[in-house]
Formats: C-alpha cells, sequence, structure tokens
C-alpha cells in the first residue's frame, strides 16, 4: 500500500466525521470507510449502531460491510483491494471478520484498549485460526498486509471522551456532568511495536520520524483537528452515498448527475 | 449455594465432567507464573502479634479487595525472633503515609519495623496442592483450601432434560442440511432464560446469501435483535422488565466449535453459556489446545466470561466439515 501519508489522512478525516455524526446520533463514535485501493474510491462507509439497531454485533465494520451488499452490490467480491480506514482499532469481532473476507489493509486512529484485534489485546491478523479466503494472495501465510495505527489518533480518543462525559442517563445512579471533566490536553502513549514494525514504520512514516516509534509519542504532535471533531457533520451521509454510488454505479450516477464529488460542496 | 456433598449431579471435580457428559472448558492457569500482588508487611514481636492481628481484622481486611483466605499472615524470620505479618494489599493503601498514620493510632499496643510494600503474593488461590507449595516457596506461605474450581463446578445450574432437548434439535437440523448437500451444516439454537420454550434457531447462510461472514452464531444474533426491534415497535408500553437486552444470559447450543468472529460476539452479546458438540481444531476459539487457545469465554485480557461446556460422547451425530472452516 504506497498512499503518501497525506492520502491516509484525507480518508481518515471522513471517517472522523462519519464518527462525529454517530456522536450526534446517539452512538458510540466509531466509524469507518472502505477505499478502493486501485481507484481511490469509496465502496462503502459505516458508524457504530449498536444501540439503534439493538445488536451486540452492529459495529462500524459491520455496518459498511452489509451496506455493500444490501445496498450497492450484493455480488461484490473485491476485498483484496479494500483498505479500511476505522477511528478506532477494530474489535476481536470485526478484526476476524476483515480477515475472513480477505481484507489486507487496516488503517485506524486509536488503539482499542479493551476488545482491539489487531495488536492491542489479540493480534487476530497474524494468527492461524482466522483463515483468510482460499483464493487470496496471502492464503499461504494467513496474514494481513498492514495493520496501520496512529492516524488521527487524538481526534479518535477525544470523540470518545466528548462521548464518556455525556450523561449516561441509563445508568442506575447517573453521575453528574460536574464530576466528569472532559480532559483535552494529555494523551497516553501510544505503544508502536504492538502493531507495526519499525521497518514499515520508517517505510510509511519516514526515517526521519523513527524517533516516535522508540518513544511512543504520536507522530501529528500537539496538533488536533478540532473542526472534524467539534462540528456537526450533517453532510456527510450525503456525500458518502453520492461516493459510493459513483463506485459501484458509475453510469447511474452521472446519468442523474450526482457523485461527481468536485461538483457537491461539504460545509465544514 | 448446594454442599458439594449434597449437589444431585454427578461432578468429576478432577477432569471436570459434569454428568459424564459436560466438559468444561477454561483458560489454562499459568502455574509458572502467578498474577501476582504487592502487600505491605512489618516486623513484629511475636508476643505482640494478638494486637496486629485485631489491627487487620477490624481496620484492614473489612475494606480490602484481595480476599487473603489462600495467604498466610504471618511468616517467621530465620535467625531472628521476629514475625513478619501482611497487613494489607497495596490496593487497600497505595501510600506509606496512611500506613503510618493507622500504625500510629496502636502505637501504645505494638512496636514495629521494616515498613515496606516489597513482598509479591499470589493474587488468586492456588489450583492444586502441588503449585500451592511451589508458589509458597518462591512468593510466600499459602493455604490449601481446596481447588477454587470446584466451588465453580458445584454452583453451575444444569438442566440435563433442556440441554439434551436442544442438543437434539440442532443435531437433527445439521443432518438434515447435511442431506441436502449445499450448505454448511451448522447449526445454533438460542435460548432466552426468560422465555425457554421459544427458542430462536438459526443456521450458517454463507452459500445462500453469499456472504462469508453469515455463520449460524452472527446470523442468530441478528435475527434476535430484529425481533426484538419489531416487538418494540408493536408495543410501545411494554414494562422495562420485559425487555431483552442483547442476549444477556443466553444459552446457546451449537452444533460446531465457534471461530474468533463468533466466540467475540457472543461476548458482545453477554451470553450466559456455550455448548458446542464438535470441536474445530484448527478454527475454534473455546478450547484450550484449538487455533491459537485464545479461549476466548475467558480470555484474561478481556472483561466479559461466558461459560463454556462442550458435549461428550457419540450421542449427537454431527457431520463432519473442512478443517480450516470458520464456524
Amino acid at each position: 500500500m504506497d498512499y503518501p501519508l497525506s492520502k491516509h489522512v484525507e480518508y481518515m478525516e471522513y471517517a472522523l466525521k462519519l464518527a462525529r455524526h454517530a456522536l450526534d446520533h446517539g452512538e458510540t463514535p466509531v466509524a469507518c470507510i472502505f477505499v478502493d485501493k486501485k481507484t481511490g474510491g469509496i465502496v462503502s462507509y459505516g458508524m457504530n449502531d449498536t444501540n439503534n439497531s439493538l445488536a451486540g454485533t452492529s459495529h462500524a465494520e459491520f455496518v459498511a460491510i452489509d451496506r455493500i451488499k444490501n445496498q450497492f452490490s450484493s455480488t461484490f467480491d473485491k476485498f483484496e483491494d479494500i483498505i479500511v480506514y476505522v477511528t478506532v482499532e477494530p474489535c476481536i469481532m470485526c478484526a476476524s471478520a476483515l480477515k475472513q473476507l480477505g481484507i489486507l489493509n487496516i488503517v485506524f486512529g486509536c488503539g482499542n484498549e479493551r476488545f482491539g484485534g489487531n495488536g492491542t489485546v489479540l493480534s487476530i491478523n497474524n494468527d492461524t485460526c482466522t483463515k483468510l479466503p482460499a483464493n487470496t494472495v496471502n492464503s499461504d501465510s494467513n496474514r494481513q498486509d498492514l495493520i496501520l495505527p496512529g492516524i488521527l489518533r487524538k481526534e479518535a480518543i477525544m470523540l470518545l471522551r466528548f462521548f464518556y462525559v455525556r450523561e449516561n442517563t441509563t445508568a442506575p445512579k447517573p453521575r453528574t456532568k460536574t464530576e466528569r471533566k472532559l480532559d483535552r490536553d494529555t494523551f497516553p502513549d501510544i505503544e508502536w511495536s504492538k502493531y507495526i514494525d519499525e521497518i514499515t514504520f520508517n517505510k510509511v512514516f519516514g526515517k526521519d520520524n523513527s524517533g516516535f516509534y522508540k518513544d511512543q509519542k504520536d507522530i501529528f504532535g500537539e496538533s488536533i483537528n478540532w473542526e472534524i471533531i467539534e462540528n456537526g457533520q450533517d453532510h456527510i451521509i450525503d456525500y458518502m452515498n453520492s461516493q459510493c454510488i459513483e463506485f459501484h454505479q458509475p453510469h447511474y450516477s452521472e446519468s442523474i448527475g450526482i457523485g461527481n464529488h468536485k461538483k457537491i460542496k461539504l460545509t465544514p | 449455594m448446594v454442599k458439594i456433598k449434597s449437589n444431585p449431579l454427578k461432578i468429576d471435580f478432577v477432569k471436570c465432567i459434569i454428568e459424564d457428559k459436560l466438559l468444561q472448558l477454561k483458560s489454562k492457569v499459568s502455574e509458572d507464573t502467578p498474577d501476582l500482588l504487592k502487600v505491605w508487611t512489618i516486623d513484629i514481636d511475636p508476643r505482640e502479634s494478638k494486637y496486629v492481628i485485631e489491627l487487620i481484622r477490624n481496620k484492614l481486611q473489612p475494606d480490602d479487595p484481595i480476599s487473603f483466605l489462600h495467604i498466610k499472615r504471618i511468616k517467621k524470620l530465620k535467625d531472628k525472633k521476629l514475625l513478619t505479618v501482611i497487613l494489607c494489599s497495596e490496593e487497600l493503601y497505595e501510600n506509606v503515609e496512611d500506613i503510618e498514620a493507622l500504625l500510629e493510632m496502636y502505637k501504645d499496643k505494638f512496636s514495629y519495623d521494616n515498613l515496606q510494600c516489597e513482598v509479591s503474593v499470589p493474587r488468586n488461590p492456588p489450583p492444586t496442592r502441588e503449585i500451592m507449595l511451589s508458589w509458597s516457596e518462591l512468593y510466600w506461605p499459602l493455604n490449601w483450601n481446596g481447588n477454587p474450581n470446584d466451588q465453580i463446578l458445584n454452583d453451575y445450574k444444569i438442566d440435563m432434560e433442556m440441554i439434551t432437548k436442544m442438543l437434539n434439535i440442532i443435531s437433527k437440523k445439521s443432518n438434515e442440511l447435511d442431506s441436502g448437500n449445499d450448505r454448511l451444516p451448522i447449526v445454533t439454537a438460542f435460548v432466552n432464560p426468560t422465555n425457554p420454550e421459544d427458542y430462536i434457531l438459526s443456521i450458517d447462510e454463507r452459500d445462500s446469501t453469499g456472504n462469508i461472514l453469515d455463520h449460524s452464531i452472527m446470523s442468530g444474533i441478528q435475527k434476535i435483535a430484529k425481533s426484538e426491534r419489531s416487538n418494540r415497535l408493536k408495543n410501545m408500553t411494554q414494562e422495562s422488565d420485559e425487555l431483552t437486552y442483547l442476549c444477556l444470559n443466553f444459552d446457546v447450543y451449537t452444533t460446531h466449535e465457534p471461530c474468533s468472529m463468533c466466540s467475540m460476539a457472543l461476548v458482545h452479546s453477554r451470553i450466559k453459556r456455550c455448548i458446542f458438540i464438535n470441536q474445530m481444531n484448527k478454527t475454534g476459539c473455546l478450547k484450550l489446545h484449538s487455533g491459537d487457545s485464545y479461549c476466548m469465554q475467558d480470555n484474561k485480557l478481556l472483561n466479559s466470561k461466558y461459560e463454556v461446556f462442550q458435549w461428550l460422547g457419540d450421542d449427537y451425530k454431527i457431520p463432519k466439515i473442512d478443517d480450516r472452516i470458520c464456524c
């Protein structure tokens, strides 16, 4: 996967906007987009939907997978070409699903401390019991290609913090808001070696940045793109839908005059 | 809690088998490296020990998050005529000042020396007498109160009639699917404890939907969510205690040992118990010797737990499938 860092950031920004949208609609702010690495087109997108669907399995990745099958293309099978951009490391269940589909590249923002399946708790991407499809290029090694953490990590963490300081009215004893302070300044270190080896790290981020690997520091320094995570993202869904239609049904989108993303203006 | 002797169920506490049929599956307790915990200790004169015990009994043990039942409180110091006593865990008091302040209240009753938080003890009771002896040697003297798993085995609520009924249903369905020959014969039944008669049956759908992820467990979880959604829409006045939350406390019966995706989906769904029939050597994630030995039901790194049993014997003949298939 030879995308420059700026491209990873660009795609992750869409995922973050979707996560913000999820937050504004009563869901855990985790979201993802599926990108076709050959064309750069957006194949699908998903936001966490567990509260609405009443299913503990409706994580963003599953919503994106189901969307491909149900909404855009029931025969789609080119999962090998997909890069998944997800704001939070996939949980074990989702990491397993992505691997069984044959998806080889996963980029995420922050680690998933409780359930992470791509390095934090287990490393499904390198295990033997979760099988890649028999016909993929990697089926002999049974390993996925690239797990890339730390892309807009602070933004992903902040969205989760926004979620946890909100009052949970269903809890037996809701804590008052004054008890919970939103920490906007401090972030835990990132243990890069759990997810990625140093050689790959240098290849993606440049050798000049290898110090970040050893020091377990965030690659983007202190900067946080507050614009994306603090503002409502009402237009992101329409934009994503038009992008997906353009990918799956280019002729259709041309004929009705939607889908060309240059024509659609996104308000921040 | 039934006393072990009066339990009507036949339990093999060594092999962990109930009624000769249900094999309890758990992750392995590490015998070499127990989970260790730092404790506060002081050295005292043996003649004053009863006052120290009084302090522990009244001021420390009641609030300590750690039960010290498996740990001896007192150790004789070699050469010197002194005792080293464990006061409490580091989890009760982090700061030396707090401990000192407490000891200050007892300064008329006993004197002490060498207050420190350097000793490490095993957090959990040792699983066997041999391990108890080896840990006592390595860390700190321990007590032997029997295998803690004996009590766990004894406390399981087992309804053999219900279990055999459900296993009969899924194995029958599995064989039906196999004879049709175009579908994987993997079947799961979900049983809601509040409504056990209305079980939900689900089958592997990957060949009919073309979605490789439509395993029987994933399909079942979605089925349950869908029916709960329509119930809630139909009946807006439903009492909150009648609502089903995910698959909370469900019993799940399945023909083949679940894969990493499905075993984790069961964690997310908060089920109580999973019973399966056929082991999946390479792709299974519940049995210690299956796949990568994840033991997803009580992996130490995950905070959720469910009970798992494998049905032993050949009462239910399940079609064998390719051992590379994730179920």
